[in-house]
């Protein structure tokens, strides 16, 4: 009778501790863990890939506005400093050393915009088919840098929900020891935050 | 009326501006249905046009299974000209899934703006750089002319012309995926289960459940059919392991037959294929999984 009793029990215990196990996450953490380095590895690999363009942008340029030296040499500079950052996933959980990387990243942007804006004033070095080129390749880029960071950003809050919410904060913390993800900001809060230009 | 007073108009206006309604009008454009391969919000194709590049685009799908479409809008109405050919892309899901391989040509004529959006799959060959030369080259001179129609044609072409041959139409269409193939593994881990947990239970009359449940549980695919394969494996080996020593004989044939008819009763809380789109009507046009990157190219003219 006891044997039984005790039988059951265990086996309404074991039953409820099966049926338990997915709502506590565990798969899904992990899951959502590997999503969120794969969605940042493709942010890197566009990063980088925006950086091996440069060297050749920056001849094309050089070839028609030598004399551009200042803008030339803040991109060369930008550039370094933006590969200069080493990538690795602890980066992902030091929020000052991710908003580093950020702001690198950020500065080369606005070096390269400077350069564009430059060759405006260049007819022969707009109308060159390198430059050309070029140029559509690092808006691909452009473009493919804000699509990589918008998946990265969705996939970290979904993480860092899962991180949060309960039950799963338990798994999260006790068992896994995962913490929240640094996230991407707003691209430039200052723009954003100032009132439009209105012109009459 | 004369209750209300000021306070009940302030507090409905400032009620109306919490809850939103003030702000519509900063709403991002929708995106069309897409209704075709050809989708020409602004009229700007005459009819005959449309239908041939249509035929034209359903001919390469058939042979290549490169999804191609075209958009022509009125107006971008504010929003920029990526976020918006981005959106519809996505949302369209050109290209079949895994090899992504599908195009969207965007046109919008107040603008003057001209994208081509490219999915994963094609962007080695129809790179940003000779995305860019097709807007410039083709389409930008005739659209200059006037010729809108003319340049669409030709922008339309020179697409087919470079991604001709990338991909080749699979010989036989696939199956749906993954619904049987799941049914298959799940049955394989409860009979798993079972087994190994009839043999644990001959050891320990709590372990051998728990073994076995949790054998089918890491077994199955996904979370819920590994739930469900895990409590029928404990239920199972509960009740056989308790039958079994008596009858000397362990009945696993039954078993397994018994979580076959059970589990293909439970089916169907799984298994859609995921595969994009899903417009009907009869000769429809509809998306097939495709993912986009933000490759390509933008111009004006």
């Amino acid at each position: 009778m006891f044997m039984s009793l005790t039988r059951s029990m265990g086996g309404v215990v074991l039953l409820a501790a099966v049926l338990a196990l997915p709502g506590c996450g565990y798969n899904d953490l992990q899951g959502l863990d590997e999503d969120t380095k794969a969605a940042w590895s493709e942010v890197i690999n566009q990063y980088q890939r925006r950086a091996d363009l440069i060297p050749n942008l920056v001849n094309t340029v050089k070839g028609y506005a030598a004399h551009e030296k200042e803008t030339l040499e803040s991109v060369v500079q930008a550039r370094a400093k933006a590969t200069s950052v080493q990538v690795t996933p602890e980066l992902l959980k030091d929020e000052a050393a991710f908003k580093k990387f950020q702001e690198a990243q950020q500065g080369l942007s606005s070096a390269l915009g400077r350069l564009l804006a430059l060759a405006e004033n260049y007819p022969n070095l707009k109308a060159d088919q390198g430059f050309r080129d070029l140029q559509s390749q690092l808006e691909g880029t452009e473009n493919r840098i804000t699509v990589a960071r918008k998946r990265y950003i969705d996939k970290v809050a979904e993480f860092n929900k899962m991180v949060r919410y309960f039950p799963t904060n338990l798994t999260a913390k006790f068992l896994l020891h995962l913490e929240e993800k640094a996230n991407f900001t707003v691209a430039d809060e200052k723009a954003v935050a100032k009132p439009p230009e209105v012109k009459f | 009326m004369r209750l209300m007073g000021r306070t009940g108009w302030g507090l409905l206006i400032g009620w109306l501006w919490l809850t939103g309604v003030a702000s519509l009008p900063a709403a991002a454009l929708d995106v069309p249905l897409l209704s075709g391969r050809i989708v020409d919000q602004a009229h700007a194709l005459p009819p005959a046009v449309a239908e041939r590049l249509s035929a034209d685009l359903a001919a390469h799908e058939a042979n290549t299974s490169n999804q191609v479409a075209v958009l022509i809008i009125p107006s971008l109405e504010g929003e920029p000209l990526f976020d918006f050919s981005h959106r519809v892309a996505t949302a369209w899901k050109l290209g079949r899934k895994g090899t992504d391989n599908g195009v969207l040509l965007l046109v919008s004529i107040k603008d003057r703006k001209i994208r081509i959006e490219v999915g994963y799959g094609l962007e080695g060959v129809l790179t940003d750089a000779r995305s860019a030369q097709i807007i410039r080259n083709e389409i930008v001179p005739r659209f200059r002319a006037g010729d809108v129609p003319a340049g669409v044609t030709a922008g339309v072409q020179a697409i087919l012309q470079t991604i001709e041959g990338t991909y080749r139409a699979p010989e036989h269409p696939t199956a749906t995926p993954s619904s049987s193939d799941a049914f298959a593994t799940a049955a394989f881990a409860v009979i798993l289960g079972v087994v190994v947990g009839l043999f644990f239970s001959r050891a320990h009359r709590v372990l051998g459940p728990v073994v076995g449940g949790g054998l089918s549980f890491l077994a199955a695919p996904w979370v819920i059919p590994a739930v469900m394969a895990g409590a029928v494996s404990l239920v199972l080996v509960g009740l056989l392991s308790k039958l079994g020593p008596s009858s000397g004989s362990r009945r696993r044939g039954d078993g397994s037959a018994f979580d076959g008819t059970w589990f293909s009763t439970q089916q169907g809380g799984w298994g859609s294929g995921g595969f994009g789109g899903s417009f009907g009507g009869s000769g429809g046009f509809s998306g097939g999984g495709g993912d986009f990157g933000g490759g390509g190219a933008s111009g004006d003219w």
